[in-house]
């Protein structure tokens, strides 16, 4: 009895939503349309073995999963490439100052 | 195929621009961090791991040297206007400019005599491997610039040949 009163209750929430909501009706053929865009999709993102070998190597290369540790090695290295440099540049930006404070150029 | 090249074009590039740009950024940091020009002598501490000790005592000799190498430097550049002035409008060498030549290369020569001896204190208030090798350090490049340029001018094929 309980039950019976839940499920009507339920019937007429549903009722009021939809009338508190109006959905407008959909275009034409729209399922169709949204079953294409998926099978779209998953072509591009798994191409079949009809796309070309390239294709798919861009596809596993470009995978998040390479991506992103690949541009955090490339910053690392260009990190630590920098750092090595500057230190290099510094050295002998001293040793230019150091030379030129106790042999003048006439005398090198 | 050509979209995917792009694509790929695109991404090498970018990882080049990645690279590129962390590479100047911190090595612009870096030289900024690590650039000292108020200190003549930081290479020292640097490059042969100098102690302040160490420091202090060749902190001391160069300043006790630089007094008599700005000196000599003054005297070598009077020189040289004096040579400069024997040889303006002269179409040969006279015996004034041979003379202020002469003077010249004497002065040099001092000055050259008094840098090493420099170098050698200097040698000497370091420990003695660091010693060592920052007097040959010095040598090569101070006096191997002349070396080289001898080298060059006996290896010459002008000078071979007009000998024999």
């Amino acid at each position: 009895m309980k039950r019976e009163n839940s499920g009507a209750e339920n019937a007429r929430l549903t009722a009021l939503l939809h009338e508190s909501r109006p959905m407008p009706a959909l275009p034409p053929r729209f399922a169709e349309g949204v079953w294409r865009r998926i099978e779209e999709s998953e072509a591009t993102l798994f191409p079949s073995q009809r796309t070309g070998w390239f294709d798919r190597l861009v596809v596993q290369i470009l995978r998040p999963r390479f991506i992103l540790p690949g541009l955090a090695a490339l910053l690392v290295a260009g990190s630590l490439l920098g750092a090595h440099d500057a230190s290099q540049m510094a050295k002998r930006d001293a040793l230019e100052r150091y030379l030129a404070s106790v042999a003048p150029n006439p005398l090198r | 195929m050509r979209r995917s090249f792009l694509i790929l074009l695109g991404t090498f590039a970018f990882a080049a621009a990645v690279f590129a740009g962390s590479f100047l950024f911190t090595r612009q940091i870096w030289v900024s961090r690590m650039a000292n020009p108020a200190d003549n002598l930081e290479w020292l501490r640097q490059e042969f791991k100098l102690t302040d000790a160490d420091m202090a005592r060749v902190r001391n000799l160069h300043e006790l040297y630089s007094p008599r190498c700005a000196e000599m430097c003054t005297r070598i550049a009077a020189k040289k206007a004096e040579l400069e002035a024997a040889l303006a409008g002269s179409t040969n060498v006279s015996a004034s400019a041979r003379q202020k030549l002469a003077e010249l290369g004497e002065l040099r020569a001092q000055c050259q005599a008094q840098m090493l001896q420099h170098f050698i204190e200097v040698s000497q208030a370091m420990p003695p491997e660091q010693g060592r090798r920052y007097l040959a350090e010095m040598e090569r490049l101070t006096l191997g610039f002349h070396e080289q340029i001898e080298n060059a001018m006996s290896n010459h094929g002008g000078h071979g040949s007009a000998m024999h």
